[in-house]
């Protein structure tokens, strides 16, 4: 199965989101492998790179709302650090594969799932 | 500390196209401190140059590596097995690194990945601007600690020059701060106004012959 | 040696029914490490927990992974179970095959799970025992203010058995508890006798804050009063600084201008007016009123319920005719509407613009021109006192406070809750707190809650002496780092300091009871010098090879 998407969850906004989908049954497409980690702003850019070079479709970083980090600074961290991953794919022309930032409240699964479903489309669309 | 920015991606594709086994050398002091070529960036470089290169059907292998200082013969000598396996070294060190790396492996071809621009500090969280030019005839005892050779766009030593743009702003570049206010105004706060009636003579330039040796007391 | 590694599979009591685990259970045998795989049906329930346990002892398992409900969930129960088979608890990884992967996806999931359970058998294998250990800390906390909400905290620790310094920079205790007074009818002179002859309570009046180092359980602060400066040692800091109340009359310049005709009474505060209500000596009781509130400010708690309650108290007081201009009475505090409603009754006429009242002065009064927007028309008063529209301020030294203490403030200007819904006492900085007018614009009974909930979290931390941390959980290496600073500076919650190692060398100390885990650190750190046990680079990126399928 082809085109998975990678998705680094932070622990007080994606990932208890993403598990409140699965507690309402909400779904979404199966490829999708989440990482927790602390923070957004734990991520960084050669964790991206590598999920990239091991063939990942599509790399999500998915934090607290704006304003509302837990941790203050970790999402908007980790929204530069995607911006500036984008910018190293361009350079090196690599950038047919989304790296995007999602912000989100833990509960708001509705939000995780058309995060996944939107990029899932995004995917298939350039054919990979 | 030394400063310095990686190069255009573009030169080091270049550099890199007809390789195919190199070593991303990486220095753990200043180009680490101020993110140009420490661990971190040699890990995202060497990624970029195999996402690029596999896209083009072209692969490349790199050994990654970063030593202390890269402008130690001894640390560098560390790296001898992993030169001894690849057929170019890319090093993100200042340009003395680079050399010192390139005199230990003189059968390599090594080339920089960074452009080394100045001495200088953060002014605050990932900028960091100039305050040295290593002229070797210091003149901060004059001017309140602020260097006019570098921080003065025109590197006058006795004054400003009359262009200064409202609000203490530089002739040459408004975005930067006319040194010659910055140094009176620091005078001032130390009441040594006297030092600005001071004249002094034009710099000898010979002061630093080409190439710099410096030869310490020995301890 | 290879840690050998069990793995527990669980299919929550039949909830997790499109997994066909037989199949799962021999593909996950295979993987490197791993020497026992276990299925259980209730891996969560006592008997469970116990053949878990025994599992574990018997093949002497060094690694566990569970696999089965969200780790949010269930991880400290397992944490536990670990713990009672003798190993160290954070030798622990879930793989989440039930909110992420079977209750999600159509169809059989079996795959999907085998490769979550990979994952967390990579993750595993590199993950470092972690140990704890209890720290010692400082149990008096210190208590900046004097007003309402600072003495009623100190009473209510005291009361707890925790030992207070309170922190008022006026020669007096008491500021601005008269208009809560007058609106609540409480006697503050009693409670600030309370707080005065309470043993557990230390009162310094005269007294501010000119130094603050340390963390959590230990913050130095030096303070200065009349002749000389003390240094004191604290657990935490609660901040009790109140608010400022300002006239918002700078939208009506030609008030200024007219300023001979407009005498000093006859525009007034708030608090002025509840002067005037308690005053028995006053000269004439002003017949026509006029309140003007919600126009520059449209978040005014404390503005809407001052002046219901002023309107209501002039009203029976006088008898006068009440006017209120106003674009919208916001009624979000508890007994507001009633308030209200009791003021319209009384005969309070409430009058709905949309732009601020033009104001100018006529013969001695203050003239209040508006456009009723259900009459259509404009609405012109001549009153005797207008009660104008006023801004809820941080109190002055608010600024200094934020830099001494080194906490944000958000873009009003009040102390920067941790997280606005969940944390809203706290600051970013483990110990330091804030309660009452200081945070922003409140009533009574968020005041009263936020009193308690500082009091129940201070009481929680520091009354037993000790706090249990994970010791190094986030540790930076003194060998790889090159003091840089740049942890320093990003840390959200101030939690590392520059330390002296080996008598010489200068480093990054990142402090076990004041750092929240959050990795920032670790991912900015240009040497790779910080280490965040669970959440290292190899621990991250040893899930991501795990993923066979991308």
């Amino acid at each position: 199965m082809n085109g998975c998407i990678v998705a680094f969850c932070c622990e007080h906004s994606a990932y208890p989101a993403a598990d409140l989908a699965g507690k309402l049954r909400l779904h979404y497409p199966e490829n999708i492998r989440v990482i927790r980690v602390p923070c957004a702003g734990r991520v960084d850019v050669i964790h991206i790179l590598k999920a990239l070079e091991k063939g990942a479709a599509a790399v999500l970083v998915l934090g607290c709302e704006d304003g509302a980090c837990h941790h203050i600074t970790g999402n908007t961290r980790a929204k530069e650090r995607v911006k500036y991953c984008n910018m190293l794919l361009k350079e090196v022309q690599i950038d047919g594969r989304p790296v995007a930032m999602f912000n989100l409240s833990p509960n708001a699964p509705h939000k995780f799932v058309s995060a996944v479903n939107e990029i899932t489309k995004i995917i298939k669309e350039s054919g990979r | 500390m030394i400063i310095a920015e990686r190069k255009p991606m573009e030169e080091i594709e270049q550099a890199m196209a007809p390789y195919k086994k190199v070593l991303v050398a990486g220095c753990g002091t200043c180009v680490a401190v101020c993110w140009a070529g420490g661990e971190k960036e040699v890990e995202i470089l060497a990624s970029q140059l195999r996402l690029a290169r596999s896209a083009e059907g072209n692969e490349i292998v790199t050994l990654e590596a970063t030593v202390e200082r890269q402008c130690e013969k001894e640390m560098v000598a560390e790296l001898k097995d992993k030169v001894a396996e690849v057929e170019a070294v890319l090093s993100l060190a200042c340009g003395s690194g680079v050399q010192t790396m390139a005199e230990l492996f003189e059968d390599k071809p090594v080339f920089p990945a960074v452009n080394t621009t100045f001495i200088g500090m953060p002014e605050k969280e990932g900028l960091w601007v100039e305050m040295c030019g290593a002229c070797g005839d210091c003149v901060l005892d004059r001017t309140g600690g602020i260097c006019p050779i570098v921080r003065c766009a025109k590197g006058l030593l006795n004054g400003p020059c009359g262009g200064t743009r409202k609000g203490g702003k530089c002739e040459i570049d408004p975005e930067k701060d006319c040194a010659w206010v910055l140094i009176y105004r620091r005078l001032e706060k130390q009441g040594r106004l006297d030092l600005m009636r001071e004249y002094y003579s034009p710099r000898n330039f010979r002061a630093v012959k080409r190439p710099g040796r410096v030869q310490a007391v020995k301890a | 040696m290879e840690p050998k590694i069990g793995v527990f599979l669980c299919n929550c009591g039949g909830a997790i029914n499109n997994i066909d685990f037989d199949a799962a259970v021999k593909k996950v045998a295979k993987f490197p490490g791993v020497t026992c795989v276990n299925l259980s049906s209730d891996l969560c329930l006592e008997k469970g927990r116990e053949k878990m346990i025994s599992c574990i002892r018997g093949e002497n398992i060094e690694r566990v992974v569970v696999a089965a409900c969200s780790p949010e969930f269930q991880e400290h129960i397992f944490r536990k179970v670990l713990e009672k088979a003798g190993l160290n608890d954070h030798l622990l990884s879930m793989a989440n095959i039930r909110e992420q992967c079977s209750w999600t996806h159509d169809g059989d999931v079996t795959e999907k799970a085998v490769e979550l359970v990979k994952m967390a058998v990579n993750r595993v294998r590199l993950l470092q025992p972690m140990e704890k250990k209890e720290l010692p800390v400082n149990r008096e906390v210190l208590v900046v203010g004097g007003g309402f909400s600072a003495s009623n905290t100190v009473l209510q620790l005291s009361r707890v058995g925790l030992r207070t310094t309170l922190l008022e920079k006026e020669a007096v205790l008491g500021a601005g508890t008269e208009e809560l007074e007058s609106f609540y009818g409480f006697d503050t002179g009693s409670m600030i006798s309370a707080v005065e002859v309470d043993k557990n309570i230390e009162v310094l009046t005269s007294a501010q804050m000119t130094e603050v180092g340390g963390k959590i359980g230990d913050f130095s602060v030096r303070i200065r009063q009349e002749g000389g400066e003390i240094l004191r040692k604290y657990g935490a800091i609660v901040l009790a600084t109140g608010h400022q109340t300002e006239l918002a009359l700078d939208s009506e310049p030609q008030l200024r201008a007219e300023d001979e005709a407009i005498s000093g009474l006859n525009i007034v505060s708030q608090e002025q007016f509840c002067c005037m209500l308690g005053n028995s000596g006053l000269e004439t009781e002003p017949k026509t009123i006029g309140f003007m509130f919600d126009f520059s400010d449209e978040n005014s708690r404390f503005t809407t319920l001052a002046t219901l309650n002023n309107a209501l108290a002039a009203k029976k007081k006088w008898g006068s005719e009440i006017y209120v201009f106003c674009k919208n009475v916001k009624v979000d505090s508890e007994g507001m509407e009633k308030l209200y409603r009791e003021a319209r009754d009384c005969g309070v006429v409430f009058l709905k613009s949309e732009a601020p009242p033009r104001i100018t002065a006529e013969n001695g009064r203050v003239k209040i021109e508006a456009k009723d927007v259900f009459l259509g028309e404009d609405v012109i008063l001549a009153c005797d006192v207008l009660v104008a529209e006023e801004l809820y301020l941080p109190a002055e030294g608010a600024e200094n406070l934020s830099s001494l203490l080194s906490i944000r403030r958000d873009s009003k200007g009040f102390f920067q809750d941790e997280n606005v819904h969940l944390y809203p006492v706290g600051s970013e900085k483990k110990g330091i707190f804030f309660i009452g007018g200081c945070r922003g614009d409140l009533d009574l009974g968020r005041v009263l809650t936020d009193i308690s909930s500082v009091v129940m979290k201070v009481h929680e931390l520091l009354s037993s002496g000790k706090i249990l941390v994970e010791l190094e959980k986030v540790k930076a290496d003194p060998q790889k780092c090159v003091a840089c600073l740049t942890c320093i500076r990003v840390c959200p919650h101030g939690a590392i300091q520059l330390v002296r190692v080996d008598g010489s060398k200068e480093v990054a100390e990142i402090s076990d009871l004041a750092c929240d885990a959050c990795g920032i650190c670790a991912a900015i750190c240009p040497a790779k010098a910080i280490k965040f046990q669970g959440y290292r680079d190899e621990e991250i990126l040893a899930q991501i090879e795990a993923i066979q399928e991308l």
